[in-house]
Order: structure tokens, then C-alpha cells, then sequence
């Protein structure tokens, strides 16, 4: 697919253009490597005030303050907060169950990602695409800039469904290497066999702020399936045969419940931004309102 | 439990045969739809889940298993019909006998007759027994005899078809091996009845009075001339009896006599002022339970002269004897003269006979030669008379032992009536159709003539050429009719349906009357008369209810067959239900 034609499939101008206003939020300060709009906690050359203390030989008297000098008879050196670049890696799930529904949840969340690494560029953040099913498949290395979208969307547009899902062996393969602590956003459909608290115990164990965006499909949610029946596993292709009674169709939407519920309990004890969607959801209603009012965007 | 459409071993095989058959065709792989999904880690949870911790999921399975061998059973075990006899009574055979004397028409004192109580009780026996009890009704006259059959609303149906009859009852030969016999009678015309049968007696004494005897005769020294004999007897109470004989032309005898009990009255009525027609006799008697007894009919010929063609070379004794009978209008030529007139009744051929038949009756004298006779085959030199027959009409009165005949023809009688015969050839004989009757003597050559039967010969012969006849007595119930295809009417005119059996007409009828067959220009009358001092007695009934015509009753209505069906359906719906709701699987 063209980059042309995988921007256009994935949105359109004006809704691009929405999505440069808005701005995705850190609950942490993590460091960055370049200059950028993100408050550190390093002090430096930045616009916003940040603290006090004396002048030692070699500081930059540009930041000197002149006004306490006059009044202290003290040298005092204005200290400013540096802004620098956000880490942002986004974890797309391409395991085989992303590849249910219509559309796609495999596609619904290209879209997220893409909306989402956008908003990020324009904030001048570093933008980590990391597609990931029983190990990482494939990962974008960090993006600056607006520019970099269509290298984005490409690699997104580039992903396929394929293989079982194993979140915790693919981030710990991921963050085992040298990475920056930053923003990680996981958009999965959460079917992990391994169970998705170990997965999001590793990212949270090497301190990344982790926003967790939990697409499921209609059909998973209120399947109508009656009769007898061959469940094929579309990850690992194990049957199983069901005779499905509207009572096994009420427990195993008890238990899709239940699982939901699950993950956003796990996400609201640690404090995980958390966010459910389904894939008839709109998405530009999913960005533009359902993340800001998650406190993801602003 | 016993099986009435397979031995045990039979059933036992059906069942384990239906039961394996059900449960190979259960465990049979049903195809599943193939529907692929996103990841089944939720759906097991579900399913372990459920199979682990319900018991009911465990017994799903063969909870269906059973219900559909069950079915299966059921329905295999059906085809045996099975008997259990403490719900359904054992398989036995019950016969209703009902009795259809006349006397079953008498009154009771609540207004209804004992047939109508014979047919409640037999009723009630249909109530008896169980599911598996064949009935099976019959009745004494011989009209009805059904098979044995379970469905006792067919038997019900069939009892209320019958009627008491009129006729001579019969009890019917009843099989006792594997039957109860039971008998509805009121038990006065049937007393004897088989020892293995159980008798219910619908009897209550009644009165009656019926007239036992009624029939006009002629008067033999009086050609034309008719009276007719009553006989009334009293079966009840002393009664005072109004007898009323009545004629089609508006005459009336009235008489009132008393009889008492046992009374029999006896009288002969002269019937001269009676214009010819049928006569109506009737009783009246208070309190009379029997009414089919207080009416009976005979029919009186019409008197009218016989217009008669004597042909003849010249017979003295002929002629005088003819001239001198106030009822033949006697006209004489000779043959060569002889010409067929329509206005004739009969003609008398003297040694003489023509070519065709004639178209009316003829009494033939000689055995003269003609196509349509028998030819002679000799001659018989004084042939003695060695019989005759007495019932025959124109030899009523007449006796022709000591006649006397000097030279007979030979003739072969063939398919002649013989109604006097030598041991050589016959004397007299009759043909039916054309009609006529022949002496093959002549009348020269015997001394018949001399006879005081000879005039009473002619008369008869006369009379059974165009006279009308009395009525031939008959009692209800099947009566037959001496004309093959004759229509029936009744004396009113109404046509009465009728059946042809052996070259007769037979019509059914229960009451007395007064009928005729006519079959061209052959008229019959029929008296149906009941006047049977049998059937009148009303009282004299030997019957008891026997203590053990009771049947005993169960309680199941019908075979244990239908229930299983019944059963098998119910489970049927069941098992349709569950498994379209997932209840089982």
C-alpha cells in the first residue's frame, strides 16, 4: 500500500487536523533527549520558572538574578525547567485474535496508534512503534516530527495478524534492551494466554507510564452463536465442540465481563490510564473525546 | 405384565433390539458448524468451568440418552401391547346376547318397554371389563351379530341400531371357551338357555290381551262366500275386551266380551256384508302392555263371476255342471269357432287344443295335440290314482282317491307341477306360466265327473285361474312372497322395499299388516299376523338376574398401548423442548 493511500485509509485531513491540537499527558517526567514542549526534571534553558540557588564560578550569569543581588548583596542564580521530547512507545498487538470483527480490531487499532503517534509528533515526542505477538514482530524505531507520520502509518499499514499472543515474553524481550523509561501505550484485545498481568507488570516494573487501550469486537462481546458448534481457535487453531444453550451464552458473557473488568481493575490498582472500546465504537469519537476525558489527551 | 401382539421373548428382543438401536444412532457424530473465534480462552474458562462444577451438566448427556431410549421403548412396547391385569383386566371376551322377542315391546310401569331396559343393561356390561374386553352383541332373531371388537362405542352404536322383532327368536350359538356369555331377555320366549350363560332378566309382569288366532276361510259349499275366525285370549287381569272387525269398505263388527285370566274367545264372524278388501281386526283392553297383539289382518278376495269360453265338440256333463255355477259367465263354441277374446278370464279346452297358448289361464281335458303342450308318449289303460297333492290350490276340498279312469295318455311331466299321478303317468298337472292346468284322461273315459269334488275341481280351478286367493298367513320379520320380482305394497299402497331370494320376493317387517306383491298380472296378498299365544303370554317368564352377571370394572379405560404412545409423545414434546432450549443436550 502506498503511503498515500494508507493515510488515507487511516484519516482524513480534517480529522488530522483535530488531532493537532490536542496533546498527550505524562503522568511522570521522564528524561528526554532533545529539546522539545515536555517538562523534565532537569533544569535548563527552558521558559518556565523553576527554582533557586547560589551562584558557583562557571554558572551562566544570564541567569543571574539581578533584582535579588541588589537587595541580598548575594549572587543567586535563576534555575528554569528544561522542556525536552516524550518517549512514547506504542504496542500494537497484531497476534491473530486482532484479526476478528469487521472492521478489524487489528484495524481499529492501527488507527488508534496512528491518531495516536500523530498527536505525538506534532508535540515533537519521540514515537516508539513496537507491533508485538509472541515476541516482538516488528518495531519502528524512535520518530521526531510531524513528518515521520507517513513512516508511521506505512509501518502500521505494514502490519499483519499472525501468531499467539504473548505480552509479557514480547515486553520483556523489549525493555530488556536499553530503553528510555517513557510513556508505553498498549493496544491489545488482551486474549493472552499467559495472562495480560504479567505482560503489563514488566512494563510496569521498568517504570513506564503505561496507558492501556483495551479493544474488543462486538461479536466477542454478544456472539450469536447457537446450535452445535466447532470453536476454532483462530491464534493456535484448537477445537473445541459446544453446544451453545443460552445459558453458556449468558455465562460466557458473564465471563467476557468479568475479564473486562478484570483488566481495568489491574489498571485501576497501579494507576494505569485505562481505556475499553469496541470496534463499532466511532473513532473519532474514541480520540477526540473518550482519551480526553481518560485523562490521556488534552 | 403379558403381551397380546408378541410371546415375552418376542418383546424382550424388540426392547433390547430398540434400546441398543437408539443408543448407536445417539452416540452417532452429529456434525458440528465450524465457527472460528478470536481466541477461546474465555470460552474455556466458561466450559470448565461447567463441567466441573455442575453435576446436572454431567447427567446432560444421558439424561437425553434415556429419554430417547425411553421413547423408543415405549413406543417398541406398544407394538406387543402389554396387559398388566390389575389396571387393565385380562384380555376376555364378552358376549351381549339381547333378546328381540316381540314380548320385549311390552310395557313396563314406568312407561318404557323391556327392550328399552335390555338395552341399558347391556350398556352398563359395556361399562365392565377393561381396555383390552372385546365385545361382542348378538341378537336372538339373527339380523345382527357383530365381531368382537375393543371399541364399545362401536358396540353402542350397533345396540342402538337393534329393535325388538316380531319374529320367532333364537337363542344363537355362542362360543363359551374364551367368552362370558351375558343374556338381556325377559326370559318368556327363550327359557333354556346354555348353563354357561349369565342371565339378566329385564322382566315385570304386565297384562295383556292379544288376539292368538285371526284368518277368513270360504265357506267349501259356498263359492264366494267367506267368514272369518277370531280367537282373543287374556294374559293379565280379568279384562273387558273390545273386539272391532273392520273392512276397507266401511263395515264394522263390535263386540265386548270379558275374558278372565287364562280366558281364551273364541268366534266365527260372517263376513257377507263385506265388500272384498283387507279386514282389519282390533282389541281393546285396559291397562294392555303388548299392543303389537291387538291387530291383525286377512284379506278378503273380491266376488266377481269368472267370464268363462267353454270350446268343446259337445260335453253334457261339462256344460250343465258350468251353466248351473252362479259364478262363471259361461260362453261355449266349438274349435273350429274358437277365436282369443280379451274379455275372457279363463278358458276350458275340451279334447281340444290351439296352436299358440292362450293369453289367459286354461283348464285343458284330454291331452290334445300342441306345440306348447307336452306330447303323448302312449297310452295308460286304467291307471290308479296313487297320489295327489292336498295343498294345492284347486285341489282343496277335493279328493280324488277312489276316482276311477279307464285310459290316461303318457306324458313326461318335465317341469310340470304333478298334482295327481298314477304310478305310470301323471293325472292331473299345472303349469305355472303359461297358466293352465291339464287332465291327460278324458272325462268320457273316468268317472270324475260323478264325484261331488268334480264341481269343487272346477271351481278351484277357476277360482286359482283369475279369483283372487286368500291371503297367505306370514308372521313378522322376514316374509317371504311366492313371485320372483314382485313389487311390495303395503295396504295402503306404500311400496315396501324387497329383496329376491330363490325365485321369491322377501321384505322385512316388524308390525302386523296387510300387504300384496304383485309381479305383471299375478297378485299375492300377505297377512303378517303376530296371533301366537307364545309371544302374547307376556307373564310367563322363568328368568332371573343370575347374582354373578356382573362385570367388574378397572381403571384404565383403555390398552396400555395408548398410555405408552401418550407417554412417548409427552417425552417426545419434552425432549423437543429441552434440547431446542439447551436444556439437554
Amino acid at each position: 500500500m502506498s503511503t498515500a493511500n494508507a493515510t488515507v485509509s487511516l484519516f482524513d485531513d480534517e480529522f488530522l487536523k483535530k488531532l493537532e491540537y490536542l496533546n498527550i499527558i505524562s503522568k511522570r517526567l521522564f528524561a528526554g533527549q532533545l529539546r522539545a514542549e515536555r517538562r523534565t526534571r532537569k533544569r535548563g534553558t527552558g521558559l518556565e520558572f523553576a527554582d533557586y540557588r547560589a551562584y558557583v564560578a562557571g554558572d551562566d550569569f544570564r541567569h543571574l538574578d539581578w533584582k535579588a543581588y541588589l537587595r541580598l548583596n548575594r549572587l543567586i542564580l535563576k534555575l528554569f525547567e528544561e522542556e525536552e521530547d516524550l518517549p512514547i512507545y506504542f504496542f500494537v498487538d497484531s497476534s491473530q485474535s486482532m484479526n476478528y470483527g469487521s472492521p478489524s480490531k487489528l484495524d481499529y487499532a492501527r488507527r488508534v496508534a496512528a491518531a495516536l503517534c500523530y498527536i505525538g509528533l506534532a508535540n515533537l515526542d519521540r514515537v516508539n512503534v513496537i507491533s508485538f505477538a509472541d515476541g516482538v514482530k516488528s518495531e519502528l524505531p524512535p520518530q521526531r516530527g510531524k513528518g515521520r507520520i507517513f513512516k508511521i502509518f506505512r509501518f502500521l499499514t505494514d502490519i499483519n495478524a499472525s501468531g499467539e499472543t504473548d505480552a509479557k515474553s514480547s515486553f520483556k524481550t523489549y525493555c530488556t534492551e536499553t530503553r528510555r523509561r517513557g510513556l508505553a501505550v498498549v493496544i491489545s484485545d488482551f486474549f493472552d494466554g499467559h495472562g495480560f498481568e504479567g505482560a503489563l507488570d514488566i512494563l510496569r516494573h521498568f517504570r513506564h507510564d503505561i496507558f492501556v487501550v483495551h479493544i474488543s469486537s462486538h461479536d466477542e462481546i454478544d456472539p450469536g452463536l447457537r446450535g452445535e458448534l466447532l470453536l476454532v481457535d483462530a491464534e493456535n487453531n484448537t477445537t473445541r465442540e459446544i453446544t451453545v444453550t443460552p445459558s453458556l451464552l449468558t455465562a460466557y458473557k458473564t465471563e467476557f465481563a468479568k475479564y473486562c473488568e478484570a483488566v481495568e481493575s489491574y489498571c485501576g490498582k497501579y494507576q494505569l490510564g485505562y481505556v475499553r472500546t469496541t470496534t463499532d465504537f466511532p473513532f473519532e469519537e474514541l480520540i477526540l473525546k473518550v482519551f480526553r476525558q481518560g485523562r490521556f489527551l488534552k | 405384565m403379558t403381551f397380546l401382539a408378541l410371546t415375552p421373548l418376542g418383546a424382550t428382543f424388540l426392547a433390547i433390539l430398540t434400546a441398543g438401536a437408539i443408543v448407536a444412532l445417539y452416540f452417532l457424530k452429529l456434525r458440528h458448524r465450524r465457527v472460528v473465534i478470536s481466541s477461546s480462552i474465555l470460552w474455556k474458562r466458561v466450559l470448565d468451568d461447567r463441567e466441573s462444577h455442575s453435576l446436572w451438566e454431567k447427567l446432560r448427556t444421558i439424561i437425553s440418552v434415556l429419554i430417547a431410549v425411553t421413547i423408543a421403548l415405549l413406543i417398541a412396547m406398544s407394538l406387543a401391547r402389554p396387559e398388566i391385569e390389575s389396571l387393565t383386566g385380562k384380555n376376555e371376551r364378552i358376549v351381549i346376547v339381547l333378546d328381540t322377542s316381540p314380548t320385549m315391546n311390552t310395557l313396563t310401569q314406568d312407561g318404557r318397554t323391556r327392550w328399552q331396559h335390555a338395552v341399558d343393561r347391556a350398556k352398563g356390561l359395556l361399562n365392565s371389563g377393561g381396555p383390552t374386553t372385546e365385545f361382542r352383541v348378538i341378537d336372538t332373531s339373527g339380523v345382527t351379530a357383530s365381531a368382537f371388537t375393543t371399541d364399545r362405542n362401536e358396540v353402542r352404536r350397533l345396540i342402538d341400531q337393534m329393535s325388538a322383532k316380531t319374529e320367532d327368536p333364537k337363542f344363537p350359538k355362542v362360543d363359551d371357551n374364551d367368552s362370558q356369555v351375558y343374556f338381556v331377555s325377559d326370559g318368556v320366549t327363550l327359557h333354556n338357555t346354555p348353563s354357561f350363560v349369565k342371565r339378566i332378566s329385564v322382566f315385570e309382569s304386565a297384562n295383556n290381551v292379544g288376539i292368538t288366532a285371526f284368518e277368513i276361510r270360504s265357506i267349501p259349499s259356498m263359492p264366494l262366500s267367506y267368514e272369518a275366525y277370531l280367537e282373543v285370549q287374556n294374559f293379565g287381569r280379568p279384562a273387558e275386551v273390545g273386539i272391532v272387525l273392520s273392512g276397507t269398505g266401511g263395515q264394522r263388527l263390535n263386540k265386548t266380551v270379558k275374558l278372565g285370566t287364562e280366558e281364551i274367545y273364541k268366534d266365527v264372524f260372517s263376513l257377507s256384508q263385506f265388500a272384498g278388501g283387507g279386514v282389519r281386526a282390533t282389541i281393546q283392553a285396559k291397562d294392555d302392555a303388548l299392543s303389537l297383539d291387538d291387530v291383525a289382518f286377512a284379506y278378503l278376495p273380491i266376488k266377481r263371476k269368472t267370464r268363462t269360453l267353454l270350446v268343446t265338440r259337445g260335453n253334457h256333463f261339462l256344460q250343465t255342471l258350468l251353466q248351473l255355477d252362479n259364478y262363471v259367465e259361461l260362453a261355449t263354441t266349438d274349435p273350429t269357432n274358437y277365436r282369443e277374446s280379451p274379455t275372457i278370464d279363463a278358458y276350458i279346452f275340451d279334447r281340444f287344443a290351439p296352436a299358440t297358448p292362450p293369453a289367459r289361464p286354461a283348464l285343458i281335458i284330454g291331452t290334445p295335440s300342441a306345440p306348447w303342450l307336452k306330447p303323448t308318449m302312449g297310452e295308460v289303460k286304467k291307471p290308479e290314482i296313487a297320489t295327489w297333492s292336498e295343498s294345492h290350490p284347486v285341489m282343496q276340498f277335493v279328493s280324488v282317491h277312489d276316482v276311477s279312469i279307464e285310459r290316461a295318455s303318457k306324458i313326461e311331466a318335465g317341469n310340470l307341477t304333478v298334482i295327481a299321478a298314477s304310478k305310470q303317468t301323471p293325472l292331473i298337472v299345472a303349469s305355472e306360466k303359461p297358466k293352465w292346468v291339464m287332465l291327460t284322461f278324458d272325462l268320457d273315459s273316468s268317472d270324475f265327473p260323478f264325484h261331488v269334488g268334480f264341481p269343487i275341481f272346477v271351481e278351484n280351478v277357476l277360482a286359482w285361474f283369475s279369483r283372487e286367493q286368500l291371503a297367505l298367513k306370514r308372521s313378522p320379520g322376514i316374509v317371504d312372497v311366492p313371485l320372483a320380482n314382485a313389487q311390495i305394497r303395503t295396504i295402503d299402497g306404500n311400496i315396501v322395499p324387497s329383496d329376491q331370494q330363490l325365485g321369491r320376493t322377501v321384505f322385512v317387517t316388524s308390525e302386523p299388516g296387510l300387504y300384496s306383491g304383485t309381479q305383471g298380472d299375478q297378485r299375492v296378498h300377505v297377512a303378517v299376523n303376530l296371533a301366537n299365544p307364545t309371544f302374547s303370554d307376556v307373564n310367563r317368564s322363568v328368568f332371573k338376574t343370575d347374582k354373578t352377571a356382573a362385570g367388574q370394572r378397572y381403571w384404565l379405560r383403555r390398552e396400555l398401548w395408548f398410555y405408552f404412545l401418550v407417554a412417548a409423545a409427552a417425552l417426545i414434546a419434552v425432549e423437543w423442548l429441552t434440547y431446542h432450549r439447551r436444556i439437554t443436550l
